[in-house]
């Protein structure tokens, strides 16, 4: 065969397989949220939200495990974040050059990609062991500290973008540092910071190993933080590995509840961060 | 008239008003940034102090014995670690490829219009948290394969002498491989975004030189893009194998929970993050809790390190492209 | 230009260097700035005349690794003196930039955010200050129905006026304008000369341009510099018509840019 056929031959044959590469990712994406949709639809109910996880054999709802994911996701989001922003405050306007600067850019990637259950068990550790019982708090820290590698990230990545002109006009004005990065730069960079504050609250939102350890799960309604709560992944855990055909049918709409809430969140950061490249 | 107001002008109070608050400002965004160490520092002291009884017990054999048992106290990570490497290794082999093609796909084939649509849908398969892919894995997935995927592998490449034996077995479903494939899934989207950041680097000259000499797109990707993106597809591929090796629900809902060690990839076995999810909250006794704390410091040691291998290589492409 | 009352000496430079590194941007620089009235500084691109602008106002010190060294003496008083407090020099002295520079709030919040700065001042009176820098920056009629609305939504031309309007809010005594009409139209650029010929009236300006017909249109003095040095100062009049340095008359005359 000649060689130019022979190359447009692999060419082509690459090309379809690249093709079918990206197919096959599709393929499943759309696989698993067509199942988790066609089983987890049965699930959502009205009892789902107004009844709490029952023992097996009977009916029941997610109440107590949505209420308890809503809340610690909050809590964590809430101590998460602002430590993130300065964080990366920081490292974006106080640390040019610096070793120092370097170091904890380094490790909060490391943070940011390392295994969650290992989060699990060093809040583990540091709370449940020291407080001696299982606690929404841990929880929440648990939370906490996959938040803010992320919102430390884009902090420090929008505040980067900031232009330097915009910081000097405030400057010349007379206005010192701590202004100009209050009321200039994080203004400049206020939609980049929501968008990355976004996609850390659809991180933690479906996260299980860090919960299993800290806050654990708790088969009736709680509100006290200083107990074990009841919280969507570990339910899910516990009832899709369960043999109990009505707690798997919870355990899909939890399922379902959570990957609308992500993809939900996910899908408007997006759409925040491209409608303010558009704007400008 | 400028100069009276500049005697109206707030005196020497109001700067050193403006003093203050950089001082304050400044050490509070210093000492959050502290705490990102402190936190990392803490996740290592935590797990090293939670491991010492079970590492003074077994030693470094703790690290090859293939055992567990709850009962006599007797405690070795191999299986678990085993698990851990080959579910990622199936991840990366599977993972890596179609990445590659999704991300070649994405800069190279793909219309403008579709780019960001596609993109986005790729990076949705990253967001699905892992309990999801877990629950999914079980209850459809697996089903799957035991009926149709494995009895058509042990039937043809199970048959094949030598390499037969990683394929035998009885049809369960659920196992090593299952677990990898559901792995490889969960990998793609990142080493694929990573591929397709450092790919767009490429200069358009470069490509276009290429073209012009009249290389198909398969040489221009392959011996061009490739050649020059190679630390960060490298870098990518390492960020991609940190998160398999670290991934825990999906795992656990598929992979059998058997802390043992087969031969076969179709049979059931545990990764270190599986056991933790499984065991930790029903372990009594100290040895055995500080055995699992143990493995999870091996997970944290080998994540650690691969990780900051991604990161060196991807600083490395960064400081090469002028950043 | 029309007789002018007399004016004394605002700012004098004298002996200034400066450093980029290890790199000396500005060598032994003296030059006086006078009082209401408007000093232009030309010369080819990195000849050093922005550099010497923002060693005026040392936004230069934001930046570790540069440095300045020499004497500026404001009404005889050294700004360049280490003890000195940079925010208070900063909010006597104005600077308008290359780009327009709008912060991200309101048309009010831009012009008010520097007087917030340093004065407490009640609302009626904040409007009227808010007001008056407009309309001394020629855009109180465009904007008066909109104070509420981004500064970023108005055009190039208008920007640059409302960061003019900024600077002059303050109530500063010295401006710095570094290529304020680069980046516009030809219109806006009429009507940036404009301004300026209107506001010298109460400010010391120092302006510095690429562009020589404007130097010769709008100032009182002009500095010629090439290379971090200053090759040549005096009236603009005179420069632009009896140069006394013969690279002085090359540049003018444009044998080289």
């Amino acid at each position: 065969m000649d060689t130019y056929a022979r190359r447009r031959i692999v060419n082509g044959l690459v090309m379809t397989l690249c093709v079918a590469a990206t197919g096959f990712g599709l393929l499943w994406l759309v696989l698993v949220l067509w199942t988790l949709l066609w089983n987890g639809i049965a699930a959502i109910t009205p009892a789902l939200f107004a009844q709490m996880t029952p023992p097996p054999g009977s009916a029941g709802g997610l109440l107590n495990a949505i209420f308890g994911s809503v809340v610690m996701t909050f809590i964590g989001t809430l101590i998460g974040t602002p430590t993130g922003i300065l964080a990366g405050t920081f490292l974006a306007e106080y640390s040019r050059g610096s070793k120092f600067g370097e170091v904890v850019r380094f490790i909060n990637d490391i943070l940011l990609s390392a295994p969650s259950i290992i989060v699990g068990l060093f809040v583990y550790e540091l709370m449940v062991v020291r407080m001696g019982h299982f606690s929404a708090w841990a929880g929440a820290v648990a939370l906490a500290i996959l938040v803010i590698p992320v919102v430390v990230r884009t902090t420090e990545d929008m505040l980067n973008l900031v232009p330097s002109s915009l910081r000097e006009a405030a400057s010349a004005l007379g206005s010192p540092k701590w202004k100009v990065i209050v009321m200039i730069s994080y203004r400049a960079a206020i939609q980049g910071m929501v968008t990355g504050v976004m996609l850390a609250v659809a991180r933690i939102a479906g996260e299980t190993a860090p919960l299993l350890f800290t806050a654990l799960n708790n088969q009736f309604w709680s509100t006290n933080l200083n107990a074990p709560m009841a919280n969507l992944p570990v339910v899910i855990f516990q009832f899709a590995m369960s043999p109990y055909a009505d707690w798997q049918v919870l355990a899909w709409g939890g399922a379902l509840l959570i990957t609308i809430t992500v993809l939900f969140l996910n899908i408007g950061a997006r759409a925040l961060a491209s409608w303010s490249t558009f704007k400008q | 008239m400028p100069a009276d107001i500049a005697l109206h002008r707030v005196s020497a109070g109001k700067s050193r008003h403006g003093a203050a608050g950089d001082f304050v400002f400044r050490h509070l965004t210093f000492f959050f940034a502290l705490l990102v160490l402190l936190i990392l520092s803490g996740v290592i002291v935590a797990l090293i102090q939670g491991a010492i009884p079970a590492l003074r017990t077994f030693g470094v054999a703790f690290l090859y014995t293939d055992v567990w048992n709850p009962v006599t106290e007797k405690f070795g990570a191999l299986a678990p670690i085993y698990g851990t490497l080959v579910t990622s290794a199936i991840a990366m082999v599977i993972g890596i490829p179609v990445a590659f093609g999704v991300a070649m796909f994405i800069t190279e084939i793909c219309p403008i219009w579709l780019k960001r649509p596609l993109s986005t849908m790729i990076e949705l398969l990253a967001a699905i948290p892992s309990i999801i892919y877990g629950i999914w894995g079980l209850f459809v997935f697996a089903p799957f394969v035991q009926q149709y995927i494995e009895p058509a592998i042990i039937d043809s490449l199970g048959q094949v002498p030598g390499i037969g034996a990683l394929f035998a077995g009885p049809p369960l479903g659920i196992g090593i491989l299952t677990a990898g494939f559901i792995l490889a899934i969960m990998v793609l989207p990142f080493i694929s975004s990573i591929m397709r950041d450092v790919f767009e680097t490429v200069p358009a000259m470069l490509k276009e030189s290429a073209y012009g000499l009249g290389a198909t797109r398969t040489e221009v990707v392959l011996r061009v893009v490739l050649p020059f993106t190679r630390i960060g597809v490298v870098g990518g591929i390492m960020l991609g194998l940190g998160r398999a090796l670290g991934e825990t629900m999906a795992v656990t809902f598929v992979i059998g929970n058997a802390h043992r060690i087969s031969t076969s990839i179709l049979q059931p076995g545990t990764t270190i993050s599986a056991s933790l999810a499984n065991e930790f909250t029903e372990a009594v006794g100290d040895l055995y809790l500080s055995s699992l704390v143990a493995l999870g410091l091996v997970l944290f040691v080998i994540t650690f390190i691969v990780l900051s291998i991604a990161k060196l290589m991807l600083l490395r492409l960064q400081k090469r492209a002028g950043g | 230009m029309e007789a002018q009352p007399a004016s004394r000496q605002k700012v004098l430079i004298r002996n200034v260097d400066f450093y980029y590194g290890t790199f000396k941007a500005l060598k032994t620089i003296t030059i006086p700035l006078h009082d209401k009235r408007v000093t232009a500084f030309i010369g080819p691109s990195g000849c050093g005349k922005s550099t010497l602008l923002r060693v005026l106002n040392r936004i230069y010190e934001l930046y570790p690794g540069q440095r300045a060294t020499g004497e500026v003496l404001v009404d005889g008083e050294n700004i360049l003196s280490p003890g000195l407090d940079l925010n208070l020099l900063r909010a006597r002295i104005g600077m308008v930039f290359q780009k327009p520079t709008p912060f991200p709030m309101s048309i009010y919040d831009n012009i008010a955010f520097g007087i917030r700065l340093y004065e407490r001042l009640p609302h009626h009176e904040l409007d009227d200050r808010v007001e008056s820098a407009l309309r001394r920056a020629a855009l109180w009629d465009e904007v008066k129905d909109k104070l509420g609305q981004s500064g970023l939504g108005l055009s190039g031309g208008q920007q640059q006026r409302l960061c003019i309007a900024r600077a002059v809010a303050v109530r500063p005594e010295i401006l710095l304008l570094d290529e304020p009409a680069s980046a516009l139209d030809p219109i806006s650029t009429q009507r940036i000369e404009e301004l300026i010929a209107e506001l010298k009236t109460d400010y010391c300006i120092a302006i510095v341009t690429h562009n020589m017909q404007q130097a010769a249109r709008s100032s009182d003095y002009t500095a010629f510099m090439y290379l971090g040095e200053l090759i040549e100062f005096d009236e603009t009049e005179r420069i632009f018509t009896h140069p006394k340095q013969k690279h002085t008359e090359d540049y003018i005359t444009g044998r080289f840019g």
